[in-house]
């Protein structure tokens, strides 16, 4: 299995604060890779490094390497703007933006001037409204507000958005936290479909969800990466005690 | 008077708290009871009831007394005279009597006045005597009655907190009392306008010049000068100034107002933001009179320098300078509002759109920007509101002159400055010329009361939205 991002002692400091200790992991292309581990552990911290979204934290000082395809991103030449085109992001609470459920897809394409013509733009959201599974529930009212779907509908325009500008890797911070169990089953369903597509990480609450859907997971305590296994050895038989405690729900 | 009796109520307000306080622990102890409340809600109940029902006193009685005095002494002066007299004749010779009695008046006087100074004086004693003695009645009979009460050991809290609450309340009705006080009273004198001007000559006239009317007698008019009098009261050229006045205010203020803002919301650090939010606001609290100078005597006649070197004419009081240093009085408005606004926008909103590999500029144009749109709008409003009610910087550097005019270089004038030009000096209150500045301060009302409440409603309908 090919590793699509490597992360090589990763320290993550808010101010005085460390919040993330030398963390070492790779992320496989195609599959998807769960975080897991209680609040505070600096999961959603990883996460937020690896399409440098901490950079908007005035605070917010990172330090190792973290490679996408052999490059590291936090080197100088990187354009921040070029590596989030490539890294799209879901997060914890939907956030649509207040446009119409159309204009929240075709933004991102429009700012890249992905879209040829009003053609390939039509097709291009249709595209990756279809591939969030959103695509049917909407067909008819695109021009409406994104604002106006209910919560589980607003989180998949949001993947859908992710997806519109071809990015490589999906990171997802807790994306149905916020949800019902009902819109959870159909993004966690979503999530197994487009890993055939994209490399996913996504963060999660629920130790029964990374069970579902993903293939490795990493768990945190502290700011420190406890355990990285395969999520079938991780949950039925992992090697360190205080991972077997976490899952067993001893704490946390 | 009135000034003794209230400081010697407050020393005896004092002196309650303290004794209604110790009142209910000696009460407590020597019954072995529990207090139904905190001993100093005792000493508030105490202070109230001491306080409360003798001030009322002090304040009907400051009120009615002119008015009981006067009647009384009307009434016996008419019944001294011959003949009738008329009310005006009644009151100048009520005011005599008073301000003699003062010993304000220095003239001479008969003795028809002087006898009725006799009685006004010693009406005046019997009043005050009767005043002081009910004054005090009522402070010891209600402390006495709350001293009692005390012993019986009442919710002192309860008492207490309800009158606190019709305390609020009271003030509050104040206020709404009086916008509709001055409401009635703009109302009354601009019908009175209105049954001499006609309201389609008012409202749609091309023509304002209110020296015109003063000049005819209404009793007997030439034809001519009834259409004087129907064409001096033309508001058009005041509306189209004001609004003019505004718009040049408005193009300062927007653009300066709103970048400043998102600066402040989307670039400043957090040190800057700190200092210059501030300074910002400062600016807004310069007095609109130096303002005025300002422009008045910098600014006009800079841009008439400018104008002779340029060949153009431009008059030292000018609609430009006038609206463009309103326009930088406004700005500290736009932009402190709009910079609240924009941070209202949730920072969620602004991460989706950098996942998206947004820059910042890109993020602000298209997603905050038009999140924040109806609070800026709203904003913008109020800007307007204050634009176009504001008077000092248009007297001194807008000009006198009703010109319909659309020459930024040229003095124009505007409804507040009129109103301002129609009211200072002495002038007839009956006039159509003076009643004419009510008319123009109910439509100003009006129009400002309206902006302010489209620009409420949008404001509020954004908040709705987020939180």
């Amino acid at each position: 299995m090919k590793n699509k991002i490597k992360a090589k002692g990763v320290s993550v400091f808010y101010g005085e604060k460390q919040a993330l200790f030398d963390v070492d992991l790779n992320v496989a292309e195609k599959q998807v890779t769960a975080l897991i581990g209680p609040s505070g552990c600096g999961k959603s911290t990883f996460l937020r490094c690896l399409n440098r979204m901490n950079d908007v934290i005035d605070i917010c000082k990172v330090s190792g390497v973290i490679e996408i395809d052999g490059e590291n991103i936090y080197d100088k030449s990187v354009d921040v703007v070029q590596l989030r085109e490539r890294v799209g992001m879901v997060f914890q609470k939907p956030n649509p933006f207040p446009k119409s459920i159309y204009e929240n897809v075709s933004y991102g394409p429009d700012i890249h001037g992905i879209a040829k013509d009003k053609n390939h733009m039509d097709e291009i959201v249709e595209n990756s409204l279809k591939q969030a599974a959103l695509w049917d529930e909407v067909k008819d009212r695109l021009d409406e507000p994104g604002t106006g779907l209910s919560g589980g509908q607003q989180q998949r325009l949001c993947i859908a958005r992710a997806i519109s500008i071809n990015p490589e890797v999906i990171l997802m911070d807790e994306p149905c936290s916020a949800l019902d169990p009902i819109a959870t089953a159909k993004i966690e369903t979503l999530i197994d479909e487009l890993k055939s597509l994209y490399t996913i990480a996504i963060v999660t609450h629920s130790m029964s969800q990374a069970a579902r859907v993903s293939q490795y997971t990493g768990f945190f305590h502290l700011g420190k990466l406890i355990e990285f296994n395969t999520t079938d050895k991780l949950f039925k038989n992992p090697d360190n005690k205080m991972t077997q405690d976490y899952i067993t729900g001893r704490f946390g | 008077m009135n000034s003794i009796l209230l400081a010697t109520l407050v020393l005896f307000a004092i002196s309650s708290f303290y004794f209604g306080r110790s009142k209910i622990k000696k009460v407590a102890l020597v019954r072995s009871i529990e207090p139904k409340a905190l001993p100093k809600f005792y000493g508030y109940y105490q202070a109230l009831w001491c306080s409360i029902p003798a001030f009322l006193i002090i304040s009907f009685w400051t009120f009615f007394e002119p008015i009981i005095l006067k009647n009384l002494i009307e009434s016996r002066i008419q019944s001294m005279s011959l003949n009738e007299l008329s009310k005006d004749e009644l009151n100048l010779i009520y005011s005599q009597i008073v301000s003699f009695s003062q010993g304000t008046f220095t003239g001479q006087i008969s003795n028809g006045i002087k006898s009725g100074v006799e009685t006004y004086q010693s009406l005046l004693s019997v009043s005050q005597g009767a005043k002081i003695v009910l004054f005090f009645c009522a402070i010891i009979i209600a402390s006495l009655f709350s001293f009692n009460q005390i012993n019986k050991n009442v919710h002192a809290r309860d008492s207490v907190e309800k009158i606190f609450t019709i305390i609020l309340f009271l003030s509050s009705a104040a206020a709404i009392l009086t916008t509709i006080g001055i409401i009635v009273s703009l109302l009354f004198e601009t019908i009175q306008f209105f049954t001499k001007i006609n309201p389609l000559d008012f409202f749609f006239g091309l023509n304002w010049s209110p020296q015109k009317a003063f000049m005819s007698d209404p009793a007997n008019m030439t034809a001519q000068e009834a259409k004087d009098l129907r064409e001096a009261f033309g508001a058009v050229p005041l509306f189209a100034g004001t609004a003019f006045i505004a718009f040049i205010a408005m193009c300062v203020a927007v653009p300066i107002g709103l970048y400043s803002g998102i600066y402040l919301a989307e670039y400043a650090s957090n040190k800057q933001r700190k200092w210059g939010k501030p300074i910002i606001e400062i600016l807004a609290g310069v007095p609109t009179v130096v303002y005025g100078f300002f422009a008045a005597l910098t600014v006009g006649p800079f841009f008439r320098i400018i104008g002779e070197n340029l060949g153009i004419n431009v008059s030292s009081e000018s609609a430009l300078a006038a609206g463009l240093v309103m326009g930088v009085m406004i700005i500290p408005f736009v932009s402190s509002l709009s910079d609240d606004v924009i941070n209202a926008v949730p920072q969620s909103l602004r991460e989706g759109s950098y996942a998206l590999g947004a820059t910042k500029s890109e993020t602000i144009k298209k997603v905050v920007f038009p999140a924040a749109l109806p609070g800026i709008v709203g904003s913008i409003l109020l800007a307007v509101s204050r634009a176009i009610g504001e008077t000092m910087i248009v007297v001194m550097a807008a000009g006198l002159a009703a010109n319909l005019t659309i020459n930024p270089l040229e003095a124009t004038t505007t409804i507040t400055t009129q109103i301002v030009m129609i009211l200072v000096g002495d002038q007839e209150f009956t006039s159509a010329k003076t009643q004419a500045a009510f008319a123009l301060g109910l439509t100003l009302f009006v129009l400002t009361l309206i902006l302010n409440f489209i620009a409420l409603r949008i404001v509020n309908k954004y908040r709705e939205k987020y939180d």
